[in-house]
């Protein structure tokens, strides 16, 4: 990956080339606006402003179609954005439903299982519009999950979470993505998520 | 799939503004009310219903020359004449009424007391006819000859004749059951007794019509030397020339058999009024579209983030277009529905208007035809304004 915007002491940005592989765990870190949300949305096709190439198993990115990409997000790649774009208006179930339907991949047994673990099992019929953020935090998180997945992106996953809900992400995170033999990119800004022995990379 | 799309109904639902919708479709149930409206109200209006109207539609004129003091030899058209008035931009079509060569002696029978009378026959092609009696036709075999009446005959004879004469008055009904013999008398020496009866009854045609195939038929074997002449024309005037044909045959001397100048008249006024009508539908159709248009437009743009999040998810851009576009189609299809509803209702206000004028019941099709048209043309547009600016978004980001 080439990127074109210099940041300072960049491993990435300023690299000639820089891969991922699956199984990976990888932690990003670099300061507010130094373009780790951008990094992945140029990866997950919603950005292409960008120069030099993004390879997807030596695929240029930007060759993919529509039809191939919407495959990718729902089978290859799962991403939670820093923003995390939930449907306020929805419940905390419809929202989840909304990608667990377009993949099939858990039960409403499992999702409830998850916000079990997480603690808001009790907002499941509750609008997104009334959590807290750190609820929301970790009703996308949940989510992002509800896909077969690769590679899965996490933007400041528990930047409003307390250590111990971040512990609970990191462990429900890594079981996913053993069961999909999958690498797990986080990003953060200093709290990050307490994945076992996460390689930490400087944007 | 089913789950998918109540998903992304249950979202989007959310996000749709009812009023908009709501205007649009009370502002698009007016226009197509009115352009359907004006369509079946043209329809009714060129739609004769009594049978002895229908051989005829208002679009014809039968036209002669003027006969002037006392001519000896008929008053013919020469093919000259013909073929100028044939090349007429306001002529459509152009038939010739055949004249018998023969001479017809017609009997009846009404319970023992026996009338008899000398007639004559015209025929012209049946291209002319609009509707014509089930028994047209002629074959020698049957010997049986049908016969088209001018209505204004038999009000001759039961105003005119029976009266004073103390006979009995009778109606087309009637008229039409009784047998009659007809004596053929040919210029050859020739005769044959054939049978006849009165198959229908035009007020537009004004002679003693009997089938072209007759007419050709008779002159072939009771004449020996038939030689065809034309004194009577049947002309099929195209209406957007109108003021044409009347200069013409003004210039020309001729003269026109009827009323038919003053139900062209009519017919075209008719016309007119249907025209504003539909044009006026039209109008406030194209300007409800526009407001349709513009709101799927402001809905689109609402909900802009909404559709880039729902992409995000790994929704296809036909996926998250497909709830807009089932959503106008259904208001659509509520819109067509109620409108060909109200149109019917409209109908019953100039129903019994045009019955007083023998006209209405004219066919529906049309105006369904014109509200099917409508139904696809506006969903092709929807869908391709839909489709376009999700299309959009998805590359814009």
């Amino acid at each position: 990956m080439e990127g074109s915007i210099p940041i300072k002491e960049s491993k990435i940005w300023d690299v000639a080339a820089f891969s991922i592989e699956k199984g990976c765990k990888l932690c990003i870190h670099s300061e507010s606006g130094g373009g780790k949300s951008s990094l992945l949305s140029f990866i997950y096709g919603n950005r292409a402003d960008y120069v030099g190439k993004i390879l997807f198993n030596r695929t240029n990115i930007k060759d993919f179609t529509i039809p191939e990409w919407c495959e990718i997000r729902r089978r290859h790649i799962a991403l939670l954005p820093q923003e995390m774009r939930l449907f306020p208006e929805l419940t905390v179930l419809d929202n989840i439903q909304l990608k667990n339907n377009l993949s099939g991949w858990k039960t409403v047994k499992e999702i409830e299982g998850m916000l079990t673990d997480l603690g808001v099992a009790d907002k499941l019929n509750t609008p997104v519009a009334k959590l807290s953020i750190g609820q929301q935090q970790r009703v996308a998180i949940v989510r992002t999950l509800c896909q077969p997945f690769d590679f899965i992106f996490l933007d400041e996953p528990v930047s409003h979470l307390d250590e111990t809900n971040n512990k609970i992400v990191a462990e429900l995170v890594d079981s996913e993505a053993k069961k999909n033999n999958a690498g797990i990119i986080t990003t953060s800004v200093g709290n990050h998520l307490l994945l076992d022995s996460p390689q930490f990379v400087n944007l | 799939m089913k789950k998918i799309r109540s998903g992304i109904a249950i979202l989007l639902k959310k996000n749709i503004s009812k009023g908009q919708l709501t205007g649009y479709s009370l502002a698009n149930i007016i226009g197509l009310t009115v352009i359907l409206s004006g369509i079946l109200f043209y329809c009714d209006s060129r739609h004769h219903q009594t049978d002895q109207d229908q051989f005829f539609s208002d679009d014809y004129i039968v036209v002669s020359k003027k006969v002037t003091g006392v001519n000896l030899d008929p008053v013919n058209f020469s093919e000259e004449e013909i073929k100028d008035l044939s090349s007429q931009p306001w002529v459509k079509n152009i038939g010739r009424f055949t004249t018998a060569d023969f001479s017809v002696n017609a009997t009846i029978n009404m319970g023992g007391r026996g009338m008899s009378s000398f007639l004559f026959f015209e025929s012209v092609p049946d291209d002319f006819f609009d509707s014509k009696p089930a028994s047209w036709g002629f074959d020698p075999s049957s010997n049986f000859v049908p016969i088209v009446l001018n209505k204004d005959y038999l009000a001759l004879y039961n105003f005119g004749f029976a009266i004073p004469q103390g006979l009995p008055q009778i109606s087309e009904d009637i008229i039409s059951t009784i047998p009659l013999k007809l004596y053929v008398t040919g210029k050859n020496g020739k005769s044959l007794v054939m049978n006849a009866g009165v198959v229908g009854f035009s007020s537009r045609l004004n002679t003693i019509a009997v089938p072209q195939d007759f007419m050709e038929w008779a002159n072939a074997n009771f004449s020996n030397d038939y030689k065809e002449e034309t004194a009577r024309l049947i002309i099929k005037i195209d209406k957007l020339n109108p003021s044409d044909s009347e200069k013409y045959i003004r210039d020309n001397n001729l003269e026109i058999a009827g009323d038919k100048e003053t139900d062209s008249k009519i017919s075209r006024f008719m016309g007119i009024v249907s025209g504003v009508v539909t044009a006026t539908g039209l109008v406030i159709c194209l300007l409800s579209l526009f407001i349709l248009i513009l709101s799927i437009f402001l809905l689109l743009q609402k909900s802009r983030p909404m559709l880039r999040n729902l992409i995000l998810l790994g929704y296809s851009p036909n996926q998250a277009a497909r709830f807009y576009e089932e959503t106008v189609i259904k208001i659509n299809a509520c819109i067509t529905i109620v409108s060909v509803g109200l149109s019917f209702l409209c109908r019953l206000i100039w129903k019994d208007s045009l019955d007083s004028l023998g006209l209405g019941n004219g066919n529906v099709l049309f105006m369904l035809g014109a509200a099917l048209i409508y139904f696809i043309v506006v969903d092709v547009i929807n869908v391709v304004i839909i489709r376009n600016h999700l299309n959009k978004i998805w590359n814009l980001g």
